[in-house]
C-alpha cells in the first residue's frame, strides 16, 4: 500500500525503530541458532543405541581386597551362575562397558599389525556367547561367539582375538566393496576372524567430537578378569523394577566381599540413557527457555512502542480519518509499518544469525546452520511482529475521526 | 447542499448530560458562503463536525447533498468525507512528519488515485497557495499563514464539492487571516460550498450568509434585536 509515506514518517521515529529493528535482529539470530542446537541435540538423543533396551539392567560390581585373576575368574563364574537363577531374569553376562557408558576404550582396527594405519576406531567391548541373546542385538551375517571361544583376560594379559564380531557399520568401512565376513581384521598385533555382523551397536561415548565413529564397535570374545565387572542383565521388561531391588542383596549374599554401590550400583538402561545425555537435555531447555524469553521481550517490546506511538499520534490518526482513511486504513497503516521495521530486522538478524552460527562452528564445532532455520525464523519473527502489533493497530484503528478537532 | 431538521447532539458522561445542539435547524445551499459566529461552547465546532461526519448526532435529520447520512456505515461516511468534504481547522492539523507534498496526499492516497494525476493535483493545488516552492519542507519548518495554505491546499488537492472551516484563522494574525480568506473567497467564486466558523466579525462579514450560534441553536439576529448586544460583546471580546 504506502510505503513510501509511511517510510517518510517513520524517519521521526527512529530510535524507537532502530530500537525493534535491533531486537528483532538479535531475537533471529539467537533464536535461529539455538533451535537448530535444540535439533542437534534432539537428533543426538534420537540416536539408536542399537541394544533393546527396555527390561535390561546393569549392575556395577567392584571386588574387594584385589583378588587375584584365578580367583576373580570363578567369583565372576559364581555370580553370573547366581543372577541366571534369578526369578525374572532372562540372560546376563560379563564386561568391560556397554552402550552410553561414556567410560571404557576404543583402538584403531586396520588391515595390518601398525597401528598407525587402522582404518577406523572401534569401540571394544569384551563379550561371550550370551552377549547378543542379552543385548538384544541383531546379527544380520555369520554366528556368534561359541562358549569355548571365551577366553578369560587378566591385567596384564595381551590382547589377542581369534575372532571378532563387528558391526555393519565397521564392517563396512573395512571391506568396502563386499562382505566382510569371514574376513581378517586387525584390532591387536595378530589377525582377527570377523565371525558376524551385528546391524548395530553405538560406541559408550556420545560427544560430538566421536560422532563420526558411533556406529563402530568391536565384540570381542574375552571375559574381563579385573575388580571392576559390569554385569549386563536381560529381564522381562515387566519384572525389570522387582529385579533392580533385589540384585544387589541377592549378590551380596553369596559374596560379601564386593561393593555394589547404593546410589548408582544399579541402573535400568533407561536412567544409563537419561545420565548420558543429560546435558544435551539440559542444553536443549536452556535453549528453550532462552527462545522463549527473548521472543516474549521483542513481542512485548512490539507491543508497547506501538502503543505509545498509537497514543502519540492519536490526533494525526483522527486527521487521516477526517480526511477520508477508513479504518481498514488506519490498521493497514501500522500493520505496514510494523512489516517494513520487521524486514530491516530480519535482513540484518538473517546476517546475524549466519555469523554467530560461523562464529558457534569455529568455537564449538557446531555445525553449519540449515538455511531452513533461518527462513523459519524470519517467517516467525515476521509473523510475531504482525500478531504484537494487532491490538494497538487495532487500538489505532477505532480512533474516532473526531478526534481531528479536539485541540491539543 | 447541507440540510439539518431538529438536530441535536447529546454528549454524555458519567454525571452529566450536555445538550451541545438542540432543535439545530440549518439550510446551506449549494454554492453559498456561510459564516457562522457565536460564543465559546455555543456548539459551532460540534454543529461542523456533525456536518462532516466526523461524528454522529443524537437525534434529528441530516441530508448531505440529498442523503440523509444516519444510516451511511463508517466506511461510506469515510468515503463522502474523503471525496465531498475538505477540512480546514484552527490548529492546521498538518501531519508533522510528513513533508508539504506528501501531507497533501494524504486524502489523494485515500481515494485510490495514480501518482501522476496525484502529483498533478498536489502541484495545482500548492500553485494555487503559493507553496509550490515549499514542497519537500516540513511544517515545522512554515509560518502558521504558510501551515495553514498548506491545510486549504489539502483540502483543495480533492476538488472536494463542501469545504468545513472551524475558525480557519483563529491562530494567524491579521494579514494572515486576510490572505487566508481571500483565498476561500477565490475558491467559492469557482463553485465550492463553504462553511466557515470565525470569532471575527469583520471576516464573517464578508461572508454571503451569517449564521449565528447560541447554546447549540441557531438564531437569526436581523430578526431578534434581543442579541444585538451580546454579539456585538462577543465580538468585541474576542478582537480586545
Ligand atoms: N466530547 C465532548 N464531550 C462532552 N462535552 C462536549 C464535547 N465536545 C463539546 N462538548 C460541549 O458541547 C458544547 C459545545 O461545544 P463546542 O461545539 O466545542 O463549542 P464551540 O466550538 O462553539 O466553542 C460545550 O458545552 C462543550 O463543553
Ligand atoms: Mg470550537
Amino acid at each position: 500500500m504506502q510505503i513510501s509515506p509511511i517510510l517518510a514518517a517513520l524517519r521521526y521515529h527512529k530510535a524507537g525503530v532502530v530500537l525493534i529493528a535491533m531486537q528483532i535482529a538479535l531475537t533471529l539470530a539467537i533464536v535461529c541458532n539455538a533451535m537448530f542446537i535444540i535439533h542437534q541435540r534432539l537428533v543426538r538423543m534420537d540416536k539408536p543405541s542399537g541394544v533393546e533396551e527396555s527390561g535390561l539392567l546393569v549392575v556395577k560390581n567392584e571386588w574387594a581386597g584385589k583378588p587375584a585373576t584365578g580367583q576373580i575368574a570363578s567369583l565372576m563364574a559364581a555370580d553370573l551362575d547366581t543372577l541366571r537363577k534369578m526369578p525374572g531374569v532372562a540372560n546376563v553376562y560379563a564386561t568391560n562397558t556397554y552402550p552410553l557408558s561414556n567410560g571404557g576404550f576404543a583402538n584403531g582396527i586396520g588391515h595390518s599389525p601398525d597401528k598407525r594405519n587402522y582404518v577406523s576406531v572401534t569401540a571394544v567391548y569384551f563379550s561371550d556367547e550370551n552377549t547378543l541373546s542379552t543385548l538384544g542385538l541383531k546379527l544380520v551375517e555369520g554366528r556368534n561367539f561359541n562358549a569355548d571361544e571365551i577366553n578369560g583376560l587378566g591385567d596384564n594379559d595381551k590382547i589377542a582375538p581369534a575372532v571378532i564380531i563387528v558391526t555393519r557399520e565397521l564392517a563396512r568401512r573395512l571391506y568396502p566393496d563386499g562382505s566382510a565376513l569371514g574376513k581378517t581384521a586387525y584390532i591387536s598385533n595378530e589377525p582377527s576372524i570377523i565371525i558376524g555382523i551385528v546391524d548395530r551397536l553405538q560406541i559408550p561415548w556420545v560427544d560430538n567430537s566421536m560422532a563420526r565413529w558411533a556406529d563402530c564397535s568391536t565384540l570381542l570374545p574375552f571375559r574381563n578378569l579385573v575388580t571392576i565387572t559390569h554385569y549386563l542383565i536381560r529381564t522381562q521388561p515387566e519384572e525389570i523394577e522387582d529385579v533392580a531391588t533385589r540384585v544387589r542383596a541377592t549378590l551380596y549374599a553369596t559374596q560379601r566381599l564386593r561393593v555394589i554401590r547404593p546410589k548408582d550400583g544399579v541402573k535400568t538402561f533407561a536412567q544409563v540413557r537419561a545420565a548420558a545425555y543429560k546435558s544435551d537435555r539440559g542444553m536443549a531447555i536452556l535453549m528453550g527457555v532462552i527462545s522463549v524469553i527473548l521472543v516474549a521481550t521483542t513481542a512485548a517490546g512490539i507491543v508497547g512502542l506501538a502503543s505509545f506511538w498509537v497514543g502519540q499520534r492519536r490526533k494525526q490518526i483522527g486527521v487521516r480519518r477526517a480526511l477520508g482513511a477508513t479504518r481498514q486504513d488506519i490498521l493497514g497503516y501500522f500493520l505496514t509499518e510494523n512489516l517494513l521495521i520487521c524486514m530491516a530486522g530480519v535482513v540484518l538478524g538473517g546476517l546475524l544469525a549466519i555469523g554467530l552460527n560461523l562464529w558457534l562452528m569455529k568455537q564449538f564445532e557446531m555445525e553449519r546452520i540449515a538455511p531452513g532455520y533461518v527462513l523459519a525464523g524470519v517467517a516467525m519473527l515476521l509473523l510475531l511482529g504482525q500478531c504484537a502489533v494487532f491490538a494497538p493497530a487495532w487500538r489505532a484503528s477505532h480512533v474516532p475521526p473526531v478526534e481531528a478537532t479536539r485541540s491539543v | 447542499m447541507l440540510k439539518m431538521t431538529h438536530l441535536s447532539k447529546v454528549y454524555r458522561t458519567e454525571v452529566v448530560e450536555t445538550y451541545a445542539l438542540r432543535d439545530f435547524n440549518i439550510d446551506v445551499k449549494e454554492g453559498e458562503f456561510v459564516a457562522v459566529t457565536g460564543p465559546s461552547g455555543s456548539g459551532k465546532t460540534t454543529f461542523l463536525t456533525i456536518a462532516g461526519l466526523l461524528e454522529t448526532f443524537t437525534g434529528g435529520e441530516y441530508h448531505l447533498d440529498g442523503v440523509e447520512v444516519s444510516h451511511l456505515d463508517d466506511n461510506a461516511r469515510s468515503r463522502i468525507r474523503n471525496e465531498k468534504i475538505g477540512f480546514i481547522f484552527q490548529a492546521f492539523n498538518l501531519i508533522p512528519d510528513l513533508n508539504v507534498f506528501d501531507n497533501v496526499e494524504v486524502p489523494l492516497r485515500y481515494r485510490g488515485m495514480k501518482a501522476p494525476e496525484r502529483k498533478q493535483r498536489i502541484m495545482d493545488a500548492l500553485e494555487r497557495v503559493g507553496l509550490a516552492s515549499r514542497a519537500k519542507h516540513y511544517p515545522a519548518e512554515l509560518s502558521g499563514g504558510q501551515q495553514q495554505r498548506v491545510a486549504i491546499a489539502r483540502a483543495l488537492a480533492g476538488s472536494p464539492r463542501l469545504l468545513l472551516a472551524d475558525e480557519p484563522t483563529g491562530n494567524l494574525d491579521t494579514q494572515m487571516a486576510r490572505g487566508v480568506l481571500e483565498l476561500l473567497e477565490e475558491i467559492h467564486r469557482e463553485g465550492a460550498t463553504i462553511v466557515m466558523v470565525t470569532h471575527d466579525p469583520e471576516l464573517a462579514a464578508r461572508a454571503q450568509r451569517n449564521v449565528h450560534i447560541i447554546d447549540g441553536q441557531v438564531v437569526d439576529l436581523a430578526e431578534d434585536p434581543r442579541f444585538h448586544t451580546a454579539y456585538a460583546a462577543a465580538a468585541g471580546q474576542v478582537r480586545g
